[in-house]
Parts: structure tokens; C-alpha cells; sequence
């Protein structure tokens, strides 16, 4: 059953379903006008454990990129363990073209709030850390308002959730990142939380055990957090109705997702669809077509480190199995950057390689001299001074590099490789048109 | 105990330790720049990647590989995990991370102070390829002043964080840090901060390549021409185990020599630079005597000669003979100079015998300060500035608890001054890094005939009947007792400075003299010679059984033929 009405943009007039035009942030007695924190009473009559099993029934899959399940993340907690547990909302959208989860942030922060408050008592959590993006200001604002609000109506507080309506005391802060895309990882955002630098840890332990100051943590994204309270209302049963089953057999894709188009259409913005929505109407309907009637040369489906897909895939659905079916990272942010025809590619890869360059954390030896290794070699080929030995060599250092090799701790250098390789081998024409051909092959002799 | 398979080897390991922990206590080398014993572990260096096979649970227990590579560094060994160092996809990313690890350094080796001891290097050549495949510019980065002790050559480093590491996790001082991101991240001060604490030269030592490079050796040596004695160090009650490098009799560095039960693998730069006064110009370097108010250069047959001729003739008179042995000599030393006394006072009274003043500054230190005692990395800084006060005292009491009753009990300093009025034949060993003679010292010796042993010019050697220039500990071989009772034996570094011999050998020939046998009768001076004589003579069994002996690190021997021309 397709999505009839919105549900993360229930407060966010957005299209279809309305116009932007009336978007404004919503405080806390216009939220509970509108229905708001009625999940959070709903869920302080439940038993913690009851709520946990509601989110893991549900198969909410983590919105930030990776899509783990985020029930099945929260039983990752220790069994009968008393002390100190923390949440840390990740908020820092860093990811290049992305820019749901500041919608959400701008418009209805208590929907979030509300989420933390349902994750903290479902986890038993005492404490919520909302670690945002630095470059967010405005929003920073806006969320220590809610925050602020949310306190004075008894949200949160040493008196209990909910003016005390239970005996579990939640408190909730916000941390302003410092502009660093890795901490937008989960060990990174808790380094940076912990006043260190932002060097992803190396897993095990998972933050689950050890997170943040050495104590049990969950790091949930801002959407996935929005998305619990309208589970907790309306069922499991009900969030699996929207979405989609996977048909490779994977896990399935339910609920509604963000997804925010920029780039050469007629309507960029955030929409709400089903997962498992087509790309082409994305772009067609609600986007209204590419700009100037250009023709479609090629989308970054969610973020620039998932990868790129040709003109010819635009049928792609957006769920979590467009990876495996299209030579993909994976669904990454669902926020796909759309490309017309006179777009250079190679101009595209230089500048997200770039970006790769600037913000690996330095820590690991081959991505932080290979990324800087890739800019180098395609600012030359763009320059015309590149051979066609060049694009074997960049196809394998791109490929030696990141956790799935393992040869990376963190995940920032898959982007990397997963970037570069997708747009050199969907596009290698246009490469091969701009380099001089090269007599000596590349060889990796061992 | 469970047992894992390393490159074909099976190894038996306990559980908790890590795959190149086991690998290196079974003598398998993987290579790795970012880990160290005694440091925590941080996996980034990405060079010791290897393939781990392992039984799966959930298929019967079957060997399966594990699809991504691991850190040695930082993978628990398993038991039954097969580890291949060897396999293609190991072999590849060696390669690579080795060409990653040079693109942005600049090759310098022909100017760097850590060629010939480069872990670029060994490992270029032993996991790297022959060629670099990179034409772009390197990144250029500068040369820092780091503090009194480093200069921090940003271009060389390889950002494997040790030095970081080890200002937060041993000194406890985190004055370094990494600042920026990507390639063009450098290793720099805290603002405000200089590298200036009593470990700072560690930092040398943690660096695998040319980064971190010691002003007190910048330039000075290429580290093949060098030769490295295992040592002790000679001047804190620590018993630090040491390298002594030098090259053509002259010392150019103090490295630390690993020891989990002494100094784990530091040494506080005390230690380190410490070394200055073995070459300074105020070494005594010929033996001389005071005639009428001046000071007579003579030769050392001629004057040891006089030394014997005047005591056996005061002696003869009836004299009495104290000597002062200083905790900066070895046992074996002190067991010779207290034989000599003695034996002038075979059935006639007692010779005093003195322990030296026991120099102490301040208190011991221990690094990391938060330390508990037993922790596998923790050093302390002793306050006791005299390697062998411990060593002495054994020997000297053992001595005077013989029954003979010709050696007092070894005495203090303050109580051997009070008791030295007695004297009229003193002998004064020094060979402290300073002028160490108290105004109380030279003023209980005047009027009384004096033989000054010592290796620095000092408030008594200008008035001293006898002086006789001795060796430092770089320049002989012994035994010192460290704050823990620890025997440790020393071999001799480099040959006496010219003009000064160790005591033991002064001592040898004395006595050789005393007993009335010509000098070129004197016995070669060997102080594992004289620990036999220590167990036997005055039953120090311990002296024989349970000292620790260094074992000397031979030098690989190069794979290319040498060819005379």
C-alpha cells in the first residue's frame, strides 16, 4: 500500500501534499495541537522491552546511509546492566547533496524530540546528546529552542518524562560539531562528542558496549529517530504496510523516506515517498523534469559516496537493494543529485574526489594519501595532461581502498573508491576521450 | 593452551593477545609502524594486514576465510585461525601501503639521520616496490623546533601517531598532537606548549622513520659507522639497560636496550644525554703528584711505584689506611680497592672503608604518573643519582663480615669522615659526572697522604698527594646493583680515554706492587675474573649464578658480497 498522506512532513507542507510556501518551524503547543508527544504517552504506558520489540517488528532501517536495522541495533545494549547509557542522535549531515534530516531540524524539531524521548525510555537511556552539524547554525537555534521548550514543559528533566509521568529522567543536549564530515561516522561523532579528535574507533568494541565514554550508546540518525514515534502510534503492522518487500531476497524496505533532489531539475527539495520509489517519476513528477528540457546524463543516488548511475538506470528504485542491483555502495541518504547532459563527468569526479581529499581524517595510510593521490591524478586528467595508463591506476587505487577491502577503519574511504570507480567505469568514454593514450600498462606484479 | 597457525608455524598463544604479539614472541616478523609494546594500539598504519582463516561456528567449524583483510595489530589470535602473511591480496596491500607511505616523503635518505635504521626503508625494501608510480607533486611540509631535545621533520613523517601516543599515555604530558586532515596533516605542539619533559628524547626512539630526530645527534654520526655495546646506565640508581653507540672511541648516543623488568623500553633523558663528561675537557688525563706546592705529570709505572714505595713505608710506620669507594664504581672495583686496603693491615688493626656520597635529587618520578606499580610500561625516574650505592655496600659487607677483622664495617659518609681522623693513608675514588668534593672531605684529608682516583678535574685533584685518572663505565666493564637488587653485568663500550684506566686495573697493578712482584707481572684486569672471586673468596655466589648477563645483538650481515678493491 503506497503512502496516501505524509508522515515525517505531517507538520512540513511539501509536495504533493502541499506547498513550502507555508512551511514554518513548529513549537511545542502547535506540535501537541497537531498530535504531537501522544506517542510518547502512548509508549510511557508500555513496557520498555514492548517497545523494542514494536521498532525491531517494524524493520525500520537506519536512515542515515547505512540502513542497519535500528531495532535490532537497540538489543545490541547489555542484558541487566545499570548504569550510565547514552543516545547520540546523529544530526551531522555532512554527506555532500544531502539535506533531509535539516528539514526535519528546521521545521519540527519536536518531532525529533519526541523520538529521543521514546528511544531514551524504550533503551533506558539517561542521557541524549543531539550532535549537529557546525555549519547548521540556524538550526542550532532551533533545536536549543525546542530543547528548551521541551524542559519547561516537563519532556525532559530531572522530574521524569513527561512532567514525571514515569520514574526515568531523560536529559538532552546539543553539541555543535565542528565541521568534519568523518564525524558524521558514529565513532568519529562520538570522539568529536568526547572533546577528542574525530577519529573513527576501531571496531570492536561496537558503541552498543562502548560508545561514548567508555559507556553503553546508541547512535540513531535525526529520521530514523522521527520515524519512531509514528511506528510506536500506529503499529509495526502499519509501518510495514508503506514501503516495499525486497525481491533479491534481502531485507525488506518499509515506511516513508526523506529524500531530497538537487541538481538539474526544475524543483529540487526534500519529498516524502515510499521506498522502493521510482527514481524516474521522482524526477519526472515531483521534481517536474530536468531543467530546460535538458537531456538526464547521469544521478548520484544519495550522497556523493554511494555512487553514480547512468541515464539508463533511472528506473532504479529507491530502496535499500538499489546497490546490489545497480552497482551501487548502496541507498546511502536517498538524496539523489540529478545531471544533465552537459555536465563533465570528469569535472564531477575531480570535485567529489576533492572533497574525499579534504575531509579524510588522515588516520589510515591509504586513505589519507590515496584520496589526495586520486585528486592530483584526475585534476591532471581534466587538465588534458592524464593517460590512459592514469584511469587503470586510479581504478586501482580507488579499489584498494576502504573497509571493505579492510584496509580502512572507517567507511569514509569506500565513498572514495565507490565514487571514482562507478563514474570512471560507467563513463569511461568520456575519460578515454580526455586522456593521451599510454603505450605502459599499469601492473600490480606481486 | 590454544594454538593458531602463523605462516605455517603453529603458535601457541594466550587468550587476549593479538596476532602480531603472538607472531613476534614466536619470532615471525609482520611488519607495522603504528604499534608498539608499549603503547596502545590504534591499527592506522594498515601495513600489517594479513588473511585470517577461521573455523566457522556455524558451518561445522570449517575453515573459512575471512573476506576482508585484518590488523595483526589489533585481531585477537583465535584458536585455530590460520594466518596467511603471504597470500596475494597481503602481498598487494603491503605494496601499496608502502607506495602510499612514500608519495609525499621526500627521499631524503642520503641527508636523514635515521638512514641505515629506517623502517621505510627496511621494510621498502623487504615488502615495497622498486618503483613509485606517482608524478604529481609531493606535498611539502616544514621542519619544527619542537623543544630543547627534538626537531620534528614534518615531511618525513608517516602519521603513525606514536609520539602522540606516547606524550598522552607515558609522559603524561600530551604536548604533541596531529592537526589538520588528509595528507597534509602534521604532527605539531599543543599551542602554547614545548616538547620539554624529562622523556622527551623517547620520542626519538618511537619514531620508525626520520620524523622525529634528536638534536644532540642531528648530524653528527651515520648510524653504520657505529657500534652499539649493550650497557647499564651509569648514572641513576635505575640500572636502565642501555645501547652505548659509538664509533672510533667516541660515544654519540644513549639508546634504550629493552628490559620488561627494568626500564620496559624507555630512558629519561638524564640517562639519555647524560654522557656528555665521559669527552669532557675536564677528564684527568695524566696521573701527576703535588711537589713543593706544584703539580708533577709522571707516567703511570713510575707513580703507582711511588704509591706503593710511600704507603709501604707510612705502612711500616705504623699508618693506618682508610679508603672511600664511591657508588659510581662497580662491585668488582669495590672489591679490589677494599682488598688492597686490607691487605696493609694483615693482623694490625682495621682499614676504614667508606661508601662515597650517594647523591639524591628530589624524589623518584614514575611515568605515566598515573601508574600503579606493576604496570607493563611504567618507568621511574630515580631520584638516586648513583648506579651501584646497593652493589658496593654487598660487596664491602661481605668483606668486613669475614672473620678477619682487618676491614671496618662499611661506613657511611658522614661516619667515615668522623672516622678517617684516624688515618693517615686515604684513598678517594670519585668518577661522579660533577664536581662532587665537599669542603668537609678536603679538609678531613689535609696533612694526611691522599690518592685521588677520579676522572674530573675537581676541588681535590688540584690537592691531592696522588692523582690517578680513572675510566667511566662507558669505558670499562662490571656490575652494577640497581634499586631493586637487580646484579646486572656491563661490557666495556669504548676504550679508556688516553692517559686514564679503570680503576680495576689501577687496583690490579697496586696490588700486584704491594705483594712485591714487578709490574709487568700484574694480571689482566677481567671483571668476570673477579665475580669468581667474589663467589669464592667472599661466597657472593650470586655473583656467578644469578647475574644478568647482556647478550650482544650481532649485526645482520649484509646479502651483498663485499668486494676488497
Amino acid at each position: 500500500m503506497p503512502m496516501t498522506e505524509p508522515v515525517l512532513t505531517k507538520r512540513i507542507p511539501t509536495y504533493p501534499y502541499g506547498d513550502p510556501k507555508d512551511r514554518h518551524a513548529v513549537w511545542y503547543d502547535e506540535y501537541v495541537k497537531t498530535g504531537g508527544y501522544e506517542a510518547l504517552a502512548a509508549a510511557l504506558e508500555k513496557e520498555p522491552a514492548a517497545i523494542v520489540d514494536t521498532v525491531k517488528d517494524s524493520n525500520l532501517r537506519g536512515r542515515g546511509g547505512a540502513g542497519f536495522p535500528c531495532g535490532l541495533k537497540w538489543t545490541f545494549l547489555p542484558k541487566d546492566y545499570e548504569g550510565q547509557r547514552y543516545l547520540a542522535v546523529n544530526s551531522d549531515e555532512s554527506e555532500p547533496c544531502t539535506f533531509k534530516d535539516r528539514m526535519l531540524l528546521d521545521f519540527d524539531p519536536h518531532q525529533l524530540l519526541e523520538g529521543i524521548a521514546i528511544t531514551c525510555w524504550a533503551c533506558g537511556l539517561q542521557t541524549a546528546y543531539i550532535y549537529i552539524r557546525g555549519e547548521y547554525h540556524e538550526q542550532a537555534v532551533t533545536v536549543q529552542k525546542a530543547i528548551d521548550e521541551a524542559y519547561k514543559n516537563g519532556v525532559f528533566g530531572k522530574q521524569g518524562l513527561m512532567k514525571g509521568k514515569v520514574d526515568f529522567a531523560v536529559d538532552c543536549y546539543l553539541h555543535r560539531g565542528a565541521g568534519a564530515y568523518v564525524c558524521g561516522e558514529e565513532t568519529g561523532l562520538l570522539e568529536s562528542l568526547e572533546g577528542k579528535r574525530g577519529w573513527p574507533r576501531i571496531k570492536p568494541p561496537f558503541p552498543a558496549v562502548a560508545g561514548l565514554f567508555g559507556k553503553p550508546t546508541i547512535i540513531n540518525n535525526v529520521e530514523t529517530l522521527a520515524c519512531v514515534p509514528h511506528i510506536v502510534q500506529h503499529g509495526s503492522e502499519w509501518f510495514k504496510s508503506l514501503g516495499c518487500e525486497s525481491t533479491i531476497g534481502g531485507p525488506p524496505s518499509y515506511g516513508t523516506k526523506l529524500m531530497g533532489v538537487s541538481g538539474h531539475v526544475n524543483r529540487p527539495g526534500v519529498y516524502e515517498c515510499d521506498l522502493g520509489f521510482s527514481l524516474r517519476t521522482l524526477i519526472d513528477e515531483y521534481c517536474q523534469g530536468m531543467k530546460g528540457g535538458k537531456k538526464l546524463k547521469a544521478i548520484i543516488p544519495g550522497g556523493i559516496s554511494m555512487g553514480v548511475l547512468t541515464a539508463d538506470q533511472v528506473d532504479a528504485e529507491l530502496d535499500f537493494d538499489i546497490g546490489r542491483k545497480n552497482d551501487l555502495l548502496g541507498l546511502g541518504t536517498a538524496c539523489p543529485t540529478v545531471l544533465d547532459e552537459d555536465t563533465d563527468m570528469i569535472m564531477v569526479a575531480r570535485n567529489i574526489t576533492r572533497f574525499f581529499k579534504n575531509e579524510s581524517c588522515g588516520q589510515c595510510t591509504p586513505c589519507r594519501e590515496g584520496s589526495g593521490w586520486i585528486y592530483k591524478i584526475l585534476c591532471r586528467i581534466e587538465e588534458g595532461e592524464g593517460t590512459t595508463r592514469d584511469l587503470d591506476l586510479l581504478l586501482e587505487i580507488a579499489g584498494s581502498m576502504g573497509a571493505m577491502p579492510g584496509t580502512t577503519i572507517c567507511g569514509l574511504a569506500d565513498g572514495n573508491n565507490w565514487a571514482v570507480r562507478t563514474i570512471i567505469n560507467k563513463f569511461r568514454d568520456e575519460f578515454e576521450a580526455r586522456v593521451k593514450p599510454s603505450l605502459v600498462p599499469v601492473t600490480m606484479s606481486v | 593452551m590454544p594454538t593458531i597457525t602463523i605462516d605455517g608455524t603453529a603458535c601457541e598463544f594466550e587468550k587476549g593477545q593479538m596476532i602480531l604479539q603472538v607472531a613476534k614472541a614466536n619470532g615471525i616478523e609482520i611488519p607495522h609502524y603504528c604499534y608498539h609494546e608499549g603503547l596502545s594500539i590504534v591499527a592506522s598504519c594498515r601495513i600489517c594486514l594479513v588473511e585470517v582463516w577461521a573455523p566457522n561456528p556455524r558451518n561445522d567449524y570449517k575453515l573459512e576465510a575471512i573476506p576482508k583483510l585484518l590488523p595483526a595489530c589489533q585481531t585477537p589470535a583465535g584458536e585455530g585461525q590460520v594466518v596467511y602473511l603471504d597470500s596475494p591480496k597481503v602481498l598487494a596491500n603491503q605494496k601499496q601501503v608502502m607506495e602510499y607511505l612514500l608519495i609525499n616523503h621526500p627521499l631524503d635518505c642520503p641527508v636523514c639521520d635515521q638512514a641505515g635504521e629506517c623502517y621505510l626503508q627496511d621494510y621498502s625494501y623487504r615488502y615495497g616496490r622498486s618503483v613509485s608510480r606517482f608524478e604529481d607533486d609531493k606535498i611539502k611540509q616544514p621542519k619544527k623546533d619542537l623543544g630543547p631535545t627534538v626537531y620534528l621533520y614534518s615531511d618525513r613523517c608517516i602519521m603513525c601517531s606514536r609520539c602522540v601516543r606516547f606524550t598522552r599515555e607515558i609522559s603524561g604530558t600530551s604536548e604533541l598532537c596531529v592537526v589538520g586532515r588528509g595528507a597534509t596533516e602534521q604532527i605539531d605542539l599543543f599551542p602554547g606548549k614545548a616538547l620539554d619533559n624529562e622523556m622527551s628524547g623517547n620520542v626519538v626512539d618511537v619514531c620508525p622513520v626520520g620524523a622525529m630526530l634528536d638534536k644532540d645527534f642531528l648530524f653528527s654520526q651515520r648510524v653504520w659507522f657505529m657500534t652499539s655495546t649493550p650497557s647499564i646506565d651509569g648514572l641513576t640508581a635505575g640500572g636502565d639497560n642501555i645501547h652505548i653507540e659509538h664509533n672510533k672511541g667516541t660515544v654519540y648516543r644513549i639508546k634504550p636496550r629493552t628490559n620488561p623488568d627494568v626500564n620496559k623500553w624507555w630512558i629519561s633523558d638524564e640517562v639519555r644525554y647524560g654522557y656528555k663528561h665521559i669527552h669532557s675537557d675536564d677528564r684527568l688525563t695524566s696521573p701527576h703528584r703535588a711537589q713543593h706546592g706544584e703539580r708533577i705529570n709522571t707516567t703511570w709505572p713510575s707513580i703507582l711505584e711511588e704509591v706503593d714505595s710511600v704507603i709501604t713505608r707510612m705502612v711500616g710506620n705504623g699508618a693506618t689506611v682508610a679508603a672511600l669507594i664511591s657508588p659510581m664504581l662497580t662491585c668488582e672495583e669495590a672489591f679490589l680497592i677494599a682488598d688492597y686496603a686490607k691487605g696493609w693491615h694483615v693482623n694490625r688493626g682495621q682499614a676504614i672503608i667508606g661508601i662515597g656520597p650517594v647523591p639524591v635529587d628530589g624524589e623518584d618520578r614514575t611515568y605515566p604518573p598515573t601508574a600503579k606499580p606493576g604496570d607493563a610500561n611504567a618507568y621511574t625516574v630515580r631520584a638516586e643519582k648513583a648506579p651501584n650505592a646497593r652493589g658496593v655496600k654487598r660487596v664491602l659487607a661481605a668483606m668486613a663480615g669475614d672473620g678477619k677483622g682487618d676491614l671496618s664495617e662499611p661506613m657511611d659518609f658522614d661516619a667515615w669522615l668522623e672516622a678517617v681522623k684516624a688515618a693517615d693513608i686515604v684513598i678517594i675514588t670519585g668518577n661522579y659526572p660533577n664536581d662532587w668534593v665537599p669542603k668537609e672531605l678536603t679538609r678531613a684529608v689535609t696533612k694526611k697522604f691522599v690518592v685521588h682516583v677520579d676522572t674530573l678535574t675537581n676541588g681535590l685533584s688540584v690537592k691531592a698527594d696522588v692523582v690517578l685518572p680513572s675510566s667511566t663505565w662507558a669505558e670499562k666493564s662490571g656490575t652494577f646493583e640497581n634499586v631493586d637488587g637487580l646484579l646486572q653485568v656491563f661490557e666495556q663500550a669504548i676504550e679508556p680515554i688516553d692517559g686514564a684506566a679503570p680503576e680495576g686495573r689501577i687496583f690490579t697493578h697496586l696490588i700486584t706492587l704491594a705483594e712485591g712482584k714487578p709490574l709487568t707481572d700484574a694480571p689482566h684486569y677481567d671483571a668476570g675474573l673477579i665475580r669468581q672471586r667474589l663467589a669464592e673468596e667472599v661466597g657472593l655466589t650470586e655473583f656467578v649464578d644469578t647475574i644478568s648477563i647482556p647478550v650482544q645483538i650481532q649485526k645482520a650481515e649484509p646479502d651483498v658480497a663485499i668486494v676488497d678493491l
